[in-house]
């Protein structure tokens, strides 16, 4: 046998791992070869190293670590909060949440106000396009004064300075121009004119302005409401004092109203109850029914109460 | 080294109940099991603080498939499967190439400072005993480290170990002559390694 195949064997024979009949070739041989014998103490001296390697311990936080994962592991749900969150940890949740929140209290808040809404709207508007007007009219004054002022002054101008001037080529040319311009002032001092009817026109369109949420109002109306006016000097008091006289006879106010000049009060009320409120509501004022106040109506019927100040 | 068959039948029991969701019955396993995983995946990758990350990543990983585990098999056998896969992912990783350069005496072995703290202070040997074991320690994980992968593994399978060759063909999936075979060159390239590392045998 040769050293190489010999030295190939041997691995296995250290482990007893090896034929009866290579034995005792490998066992010839060593016992005549060196090298072979060197080779043989070399292997196993290399084997008894890698016994000796001692086995490592792991950390002490191992076992910890290991299950903090496992636990994580164990709990699926949370693993894929944890994953779906994970640059924001926790933060995300929290504030989907508080806007959820605010949006839920908007528009709660929201629905709850609005009816106070409506009923503050309209004076706002009203006030807002009074300020308006009354800024437009202060400006149209001044604006006619200034146009005036303007126009007397142009024209004493042109009477004086360009009278002398009026010899020439440029004469013609420049009256051309006073020409154009005298009825442009004109015109705007006839736009300025009726700023002494500013007002009344202001007037008209401030009752204007409110009266038209009226058809609205008479539309969601039931038509079979009866409709007073009530003609009275103040109109708060009176307003309170006819609520207050609604309730006595068992009605229910279900809606009041404020549009410019006048409260609506709607109320439902016993028809049979119908002649004690009108002699009741008399007593704060004049009341006119819109129409006939038909006594053949039976059960809870819907009135409408308009309180006006007195003319 | 084999494992007993009680210890065998202790494992199937605790394996039993974490499939039932017992985490506690998976924790006596990982105390049971982490030394010698870390061993063999320290062994492997040759670097501590990787073993340690090997081994948590093999625990998870057997916790997730442990329903996949053949209550025939041994668990141990089994995690060290996973350990030994999850080691040759890394080593692949960490570019083979730098792990097979040829051990130098200049060189410190790469675990050596790691290694030398969780050194156990067995019987109190003296101070120059302690680090000519320690040395010697080094080289001869230096020596590993410069290994093949496959040669790597029947080493450290058959001699750190001491596994069967049944154990270690039903592990590395390749019939026992070839471990045989393989494990006779291993030896060889070793023997040659520590021979320049050490001076003499």
């Amino acid at each position: 046998m040769e050293c190489h195949a010999v030295q190939e064997k041997l691995s296995a024979y250290i482990e007893g791992d090896i034929s009866s009949q290579e034995r005792i070739l490998v066992d010839e041989h060593l016992k005549s070869c060196v090298k072979c014998n060197g080779f043989l103490a070399e292997l196993k001296k290399t084997i008894s190293y890698i016994h000796n390697l001692e086995d490592i311990e792991p950390p002490a936080w191992m076992t910890q670590k290991i299950m903090a994962k496992i636990k994580a592991e164990a709990r699926p749900e949370k693993g894929i909060w944890k994953k779906l969150f994970y640059p924001l940890h926790i933060k995300l949740p929290v504030e989907a949440v508080a806007v959820i929140l605010i949006a839920i209290t908007t528009v709660y808040i929201f629905k709850t106000i609005q009816p106070e809404t409506k009923f503050a709207k309209v004076p706002s508007e009203k006030t807002s396009s009074q300020i308006f007007l009354e800024q437009r009219e202060t400006s149209q004054r001044k604006q006619a004064d200034k146009l005036t002022e303007i126009k007397e002054k142009g024209s004493k101008k042109g009477f004086e300075a360009e009278q002398p001037l009026s010899a020439g080529k440029s004469e013609t040319a420049d009256m051309e121009t006073k020409q154009s311009k005298a009825p442009e002032l004109f015109a705007k001092q006839d736009e300025a004119a009726p700023s002494a009817a500013v007002p009344t026109k202001g007037e008209l369109k401030r009752e204007a302005l409110p009266a038209a949420p009226q058809p609205k109002v008479s539309e969601e109306r039931k038509k079979d409401s009866i409709d007073f006016i009530v003609n009275v000097k103040d109109r708060e008091t009176a307003g309170k004092e006819i609520a207050k006289a609604v309730r006595q006879l068992n009605g229910r106010i279900t809606r009041t109203e404020s549009l410019g000049g006048k409260d609506i009060l709607t109320a439902e009320i016993d028809s049979r109850k119908l002649r004690d409120l009108i002699e009741t509501i008399k007593f704060s004022g004049s009341v006119e029914e819109k129409e006939k106040v038909s006594e053949g109506r039976e059960g809870v019927i819907e009135i409408r109460i308009e309180i006006v100040n007195e003319p | 080294m084999k494992e007993n068959k009680h210890a065998t039948d202790e494992d199937h029991e605790l394996v039993s109940l974490c499939r039932r969701g017992d985490v506690d019955a998976f924790e006596v396993l990982v105390r049971k099991h982490q030394k010698r995983m870390l061993t063999i995946a320290f062994r492997m990758v040759g670097n501590y603080e990787d073993a340690c990350e090997i081994i948590q990543d093999a625990f998870v990983s057997a916790y997730k498939n442990i329903k996949n585990f053949k209550e025939k098999a041994s668990f141990a056998t089994w995690l060290y499967t996973i350990v030994l896969n999850l080691s040759r992912n890394r080593l692949r990783q960490l570019n083979i190439g730098r792990n097979r350069e040829a051990f130098s005496m200049d060189d410190p072995a790469p675990a050596g400072q790691s290694l030398s703290k969780r050194d156990p202070a067995s019987d109190e040997p003296s101070i120059l005993e302690k680090i000519e074991k320690k040395d010697v320690q080094q080289k001869v994980q230096g020596c590993i480290n410069a290994m093949e992968g496959e040669f790597k593994e029947v080493i450290i399978l058959r001699d750190v170990q001491g596994f069967s060759y049944d154990e270690i063909s039903g592990m590395l999936k390749i019939p026992e002559g070839t471990i045989k075979s393989r494990l006779s060159r291993a030896r060889n390239v070793l023997r040659e390694c520590l021979k320049k590392v050490m001076g003499d045998l």
